[in-house]
């Protein structure tokens, strides 16, 4: 075999390897005609972030849920939903504030709850989704960069040094971010098991 | 379908954007504010309002977007270092202490352009710099830059700078610089022809390099005394091609301040004395001693802006150009152009500035002569008027004077 494809194969390896890392499990839900899901594995009050809110700093934390079929290769639905989490110093309960539709709120969470608030959130419709035909979802979050960060305000206005330093902010891909992936999955598998469950 | 994944991709942007506006909430508003403390400076670096309204906080709920727009605005007064706060429980239960930290400068490099400008009678100047600081107990600085500067001396000058500065020696209040330039030198026709008819002038030179290490003492409030030497070598072009040498002890003199009286008027008040001794001790080709002093007085109210600067210099013995005064370019008697009053500078000057700022207005009305000794000073004025926002600043300056009169414009950043 050439030292080229070698070389290629490993860096697939590498990259499939580094992927699943990352991407935690989903488990999805049908509830009123509505994709939910759940993500156990997750963490994301960790960490920078967990340092963050212990600090009394509200953290605003972006969610995007879509929904590719099998054989696309654009999300043909999607949920994007922004909330900030603040840390209670007193009580030492996390408070989570939905602001995107419908705003809602919650206090007094543990931290695994207030992460599962967030995700619960996120749905998607299934109207016109096929019964049989599979699809994969992917929820990707990722936080915002807090206003320390996000820019020098001087008096000097705008200038060269300025311009290099909003350009050499910190990547996306360098920001705290997370992946949980499901799929493939077909809607009459979903109805099936809410079935059970009920 | 392109316009349906154009817009796909364009609603998380829309979205955040949306989002940016809104106040984050943040659950321990309903605690009420027992301390704010400040670390990592001495407080008094601080204005006074924004002193004022830090400690206004206390005794009231904790307010997060209060807070935000505090840091923006301490951000500004201590351009460069990184601000954040940091919650805690006080001493009283629902109680909270604000702990804001200002941070030390990070280790890495910065990229800026000092001065960037378009002057129509001049063209551009500018330099960019690389500078790099380590952090430690002395605060290490390294610095490289190019340049290409065609507003503050006769000629203009191109070419690279490099720099160390230590900002403590023992103490804080000892520094020590090293500067190294390296220029190469395009003149004007108007001098060219002049120095033809001057030959008590010393000739052009086409490269010129100084190496200058200056040790600088901070002996009071607001007050820097320098210390240091200028080892200048240039390679002069007529009658022939040589290298020679403008070595000069340089002392200067430095103050200062920035105050605030009770009705919130901001004054500042810097005043300078530069002394530059070029002595046969030091193996100079040239003996001169050059004397200059200025004085600026600021004053801000709200959004009003008054400013004067006066300055003046004497220049003894035989100097090369580079240290001949001149007036006319983008901060001395803005308007004219230097070639018209005095293509071969001069070696006595006195000239102040004027300028009054409203936001982004500004209009100014500057005066100045330079001469020679034994001549009688002329004087001439000129004004103008301009528009500057977040550094960025155009100009229109005119000569006052009887006849024709062309307007000089200019434009960049931070002039």
């Amino acid at each position: 075999m050439p030292r080229a494809q070698i070389a290629c194969r490993c860096l697939l390896a590498g990259l499939a390897a580094c992927s699943s890392i990352h991407a935690q499990p989903l488990v999805a839900r049908l509830v009123n005609d509505h994709l939910r899901v759940a993500a156990p594995q997750l963490r994301f009050l960790t960490g920078k972030v967990l340092e963050r809110l212990h600090n009394g700093a509200p953290v605003a934390i972006v969610f995007q849920l879509s929904l590719t079929p099998e054989g696309s290769l654009t999300a043909t639905a999607r949920d994007i939903a922004r909330f900030v989490v603040s840390y209670d110093l007193w009580e030492e309960k996390f408070s989570v504030t939905g602001l995107s539709r419908p705003p809602g709120s919650a206090s007094h969470l543990s931290a695994e709850a207030a992460q599962a608030w967030c995700i619960d959130a996120l749905s998607l419709p299934v109207a016109g989704l096929a019964e049989s035909r599979p699809f994969s979802l992917k929820l990707e979050g990722r936080v915002e960069e807090p206003t320390e960060e996000a820019g020098q305000e001087g008096e000097g206005g705008i200038s060269l040094a300025r311009l290099v330093e909003l350009f050499s902010r910190r990547a996306r891909g360098q920001q705290e971010r997370w992946t949980a992936q499901a799929g493939p999955i077909r809607l009459a598998d979903l109805r099936k098991s809410s079935r059970r469950a009920r | 379908m392109k316009r349906l994944c154009f817009a796909i991709w364009l609603l998380p942007a829309v979205l955040w954007a949306t989002h940016e506006r809104q106040p984050k909430p943040n659950v321990n508003s309903r605690y009420t504010v027992e301390a704010v403390e400040v670390s990592g400076i001495a407080e008094a670096k601080l204005s006074r309002p924004l002193r004022e309204d830090l400690q206004r906080m206390i005794g009231n709920k904790f307010d997060q977007e209060r807070v935000d727009d505090l840091i923006k605005r301490m951000r500004g007064e201590l351009p460069g270092r990184p601000i954040f706060a940091k919650l805690r429980r006080g001493t009283q239960p629902e109680h909270v202490k604000v702990l804001i930290v200002v941070a030390r400068h990070e280790i890495g490099f910065k990229i800026a352009a000092s001065n960037p400008m378009y002057h129509s009678k001049q063209g551009w100047s500018g330099k960019a710099e690389i500078s790099s600081e380590i952090p430690d107990k002395g605060n290490n600085l390294f610095r490289f830059g190019v340049l290409s500067n065609a507003d503050d001396l006769l000629e203009r000058y191109v070419g690279l700078t490099a720099g160390y500065e230590r900002r403590a020696i023992g103490t804080d209040k000892v520094r020590l610089k090293f500067d190294f330039e390296t220029y190469h030198q395009i003149w004007n026709r108007t001098t060219l022809l002049e120095l033809a008819r001057a030959p008590e002038v010393p000739g052009i030179y086409r490269t010129r390099q100084n190496f200058q290490p200056m040790l600088s003492v901070l002996p009071a409030r607001g007050l820097t005394l320098s210390l240091g030497t200028s080892f200048q070598r240039f390679q002069t072009q007529f009658p022939a091609a040589r290298t020679e040498a403008a070595n000069a002890l340089v002392t200067t003199l430095r103050y200062d301040r920035q105050l605030e009286d009770s009705v919130a008027n901001r004054h500042r008040l810097e005043a300078g004395y530069t002394l530059r001794a070029a002595t046969r001790t030091l193996s100079s080709d040239f003996v001169y001693a050059s004397h200059t002093w200025e004085f600026r007085y600021l004053l801000g109210r709200g959004r009003n802006r008054l400013e004067n600067h006066f300055g003046a210099g004497v220049l003894t013995g035989r100097a090369p150009l580079f240290e001949r005064f001149s007036l006319g370019n983008s901060y001395t008697l803005r308007g004219w152009n230097k070639f018209d009053v005095a293509p071969l500078g001069g070696n006595r000057t006195a000239h102040n500035e004027l300028e009054y700022r409203y936001r982004w207005f500004r209009v100014f009305y500057d005066t100045g002569a330079v001469w020679n000794r034994g001549q009688s000073p002329s004087a001439k004025h000129s004004g103008g008027i301009g528009l500057g926002i977040h550094g960025f600043t155009i100009a229109l300056a005119f000569p006052i004077k009887d006849g024709r009169a062309e307007p000089v414009f200019m434009a960049g950043l931070n002039f």
